[in-house]
């Protein structure tokens, strides 16, 4: 029943697996660490895409620059663009097919100038050609360097590519050429390529960026979800030619946001198989054998068995705790089985002395006379006797015997102690007054021999008080002695009950070589004895409390007329009135004798 | 039961206080027998004894003979309940009562 009863109890806790507990554990981390390297990737990516399109700008740029002063007369060209740039007539987006109004002016000048290298013309040449050459020129180089910037910009993948002219405080800039893709519409409305010589004022950040051009530090302008870089290529009198670039942002940042994403899944997928593996290592090497100590465990309780959890528990020895904790439940088993076997011999050893004390009862309680009345054909007194031991065997008793057809000997002696040692020492002094009595002696010397013989091997200091009487029956004589016991209560024919106190000798067993008086008295018709124990009047109630001698003598005076049997009868209850709870702690034995009217 | 003992040389003095019984008999015996050694007098104050039982007679009466041999035991402060009982049980004309 206890087994079925253990198996409940560890049912009763809810039980979260710690493999589930490790689990979510993993799971925060890897959602932190996934959180931790978004943020942190973002950041990454974030620089080095800026970092590679400020790269590439800054390429473009250099290539710009490099197609405008490969012209010697630049610095004339570009004046003369800004300065006239209402009255070019230019050709935008020339190529080989229809470039051939560029072509013709070529024809034209070179005509003019045949000793010329067009592309090479430098300032000198310039200043000695009349107004309208100058123009011719201009519109020339300018139509080649717009084809050149076209391509440019086609090759790279960028918004906008541009040559402004502007002048502190930057407020401002004024479109010197500008690249194109094939088909794209010049104007000057937002998002058409602006012609030469439109003038736009620009935000802060465009502004910002432009300073910090012409001192060579950053020049990125964020303007929503595009980008102005711009570059400082020359002086122009006062004021600055600068390159300026466009790209768009939306498609740098889906750059960014792939990059993020790819190293933000790679790290995840990372921790998630660590932890998997983890998971895996944990299960395998903490969870199972653990688990095998703890079926083991329930086994045990269960069966009790524990030779097979042993055998079990062996194939568990990792090098770890888990293998002590195997080992440890081992021997706490068969530690466990020692205590069973210790408590089972214990129980038995207790069954046995157990079996033997109520034996032990019985064999004392047949020693003593308790057949009621005891000589049924003695009318001339009626005698009673009880003893209740306080233990399963008691070192109390009564005794009474007839000597002769005249003569009843009546003892009641206590012996020290309790229990065991004391109905051992009982036996022996009962036995040998007994013997000493039915010898014929007088109590007096009954009590001495019976001191002499017990004195003799006596090393355990036991004694045994003594009151022994005889009583001659014919006429109500009784001859006593008493060795250290209770003073006996005697009742006179018309009286109540009183002690008497009669002289005492030492206890028996005490002194070798004690010397007893005995004493005589007349028990008339109606006269009653009682011999009783200390166990009596030293009865003792829960607050400890004693009975007395005084209780005593009112409980048996309480109907002192009735019989011997009786009598004993009252004052028992007497005690259990006055006790209640308490235990009966001492050996609780009386006897009366009631000397009959003679007929 | 309270067991106070005060050695003074060869002098030993025991005062007992509560109840000298079957349960407590087996203290003062092993007291006694282990502190009598080269005692040769023992003093025993009964002043606060409440009760003593044939048990606990039984451990002076023990020790009364161990001193015989070695020196004297006297008995002192008997109170009316227990030299009520020492009278009954014989045990005033082995013992020296002061």
């Amino acid at each position: 029943m206890s087994a079925a009863m253990s198996i409940k109890e560890t049912k009763k806790t809810p039980n979260v697996g710690i493999i589930v507990q490790i689990a979510i554990f993993f799971l925060i981390g890897i959602l932190t660490t996934g959180t931790i390297t978004f943020i942190v990737e973002r950041r990454l990516s974030n620089e080095s895409v800026t970092a590679q399109a400020e790269q590439l700008a800054a390429a473009m740029a250099d290539e710009v620059k490099q197609s405008v002063t490969e012209y010697p007369a630049y610095e004339w060209l570009l004046e003369y663009w800004y300065d006239n740039s209402d009255k070019l007539d230019i050709e935008y987006d020339a190529t080989y097919v229809n470039g051939t109004k560029t072509e013709e002016k070529c024809r034209e000048l070179s005509k003019k100038y045949p000793d010329i290298q067009l592309k090479y013309v430098d300032e000198g040449q310039i200043a000695s050609m009349p107004e309208e050459d100058k123009k011719l020129y201009a519109e020339i180089a300018y139509s080649w360097l717009i084809t050149h910037v076209n391509q440019i910009k086609r090759s790279y993948h960028i918004d906008y590519l541009f040559c402004v002219v502007t002048e502190p405080p930057y407020d401002s800039q004024v479109f010197l050429f500008s690249g194109a893709d094939e088909g794209a519409v010049r104007g000057t409305t937002f998002s058409e390529i602006y012609p030469a010589g439109h003038k736009v004022s620009v935000a802060e950040s465009q502004q910002k960026a432009m300073e910090n051009a012409i001192h060579n530090s950053r020049h990125l302008a964020d303007a929503g979800d595009y980008v102005d870089h711009y570059t400082y290529m020359c002086p122009l009198g006062e004021k600055a030619v600068m390159i300026g670039l466009t790209y768009n942002l939306s498609s740098l940042r889906a750059d960014i946001d792939a990059t993020t994403l790819r190293g933000t899944r790679y790290a995840m997928l990372n921790q998630l198989t660590l932890s998997l593996i983890s998971i895996a290592l944990i299960l395998l090497f903490v969870i199972i054998p653990l688990k095998k100590v703890q079926k083991n465990i329930r086994l045990y309780r269960v069966t009790k068995d524990s030779a097979n959890v042993i055998k079990n528990l062996e194939k568990v020895r990792p090098h770890n705790e888990i293998g002590e904790l195997s080992e440890d439940v081992s021997e706490l088993a068969c530690e466990i089985d020692d205590h069973l076997e210790k408590i089972r011999s214990i129980t038995a050893e207790k069954e046995r002395i157990g079996a033997e004390l109520t034996l032990a009862t019985r064999i004392q309680a047949a020693m003593l006379p308790s057949i009621f009345p005891p000589f049924p054909e003695k009318t001339e007194f009626d005698l009673y006797a009880s003893m209740d031991p306080a233990k399963e065997v008691g070192g109390d008793f009564y005794d009474f015997f007839l000597v002769d057809d005249d003569h009843l000997c009546m003892v009641i002696a206590d012996v020290s102690g309790k229990g065991v040692p004391a109905a051992l020492f009982m036996m022996a002094s009962k036995i040998i007054l007994a013997n000493n009595a039915m010898m014929g002696k007088s109590p007096s010397q009954i009590l001495t021999d019976t001191n002499a013989a017990i004195c003799s091997n006596n090393r355990e200091e036991m004694f045994v008080t003594v009151w022994l009487g005889i009583l001659e029956i014919s006429t109500g004589r009784l001859t006593a002695a008493n060795a250290g016991h209770e003073y006996p209560a005697v009742k006179s024919p018309d009286g109540g009950f009183e002690l008497l106190k009669d002289k005492h000798g030492f206890i028996i067993g005490g002194m070798a070589g004690a010397k007893y008086k005995e004493y005589e008295l007349t028990l008339e018709p109606g006269s009653k004895l009682f011999l009783y124990t200390d166990g009596v009047p030293e009865a003792t109630d829960a607050d400890g409390q004693m009975f007395g001698a005084e209780r005593m003598t009112d409980a048996l005076n309480a109907d002192s007329g009735a019989s011997p049997e009786q009598i004993l009868k009252n004052v028992r209850a007497a005690v259990d009135g006055f006790v209640r709870d308490a235990e009966q702690f001492d050996d609780l034995t009386m006897l009366c004798i009631e000397i009959k009217e003679r007929r | 039961m309270k067991i106070e003992q005060n050695k003074n040389g060869n002098e030993l003095t025991i005062a007992l206080q509560g109840r000298l019984d079957t349960a407590t008999a087996p203290e003062l015996e092993e007291v006694i027998r282990s502190s009598l050694d080269g005692v040769t007098e023992l003093v025993l104050d009964l002043k606060e004894l409440d009760y003593i039982s044939s048990a606990g007679l039984r451990v002076l009466l023990a020790a009364q003979k161990t001193m015989n041999k070695q020196g004297a035991m006297k008995v002192q402060n008997v109170n009316e309940t227990v030299n009520e009982i020492f009278e009954v049980t014989g045990f005033t004309d082995i013992l020296t009562i002061i």
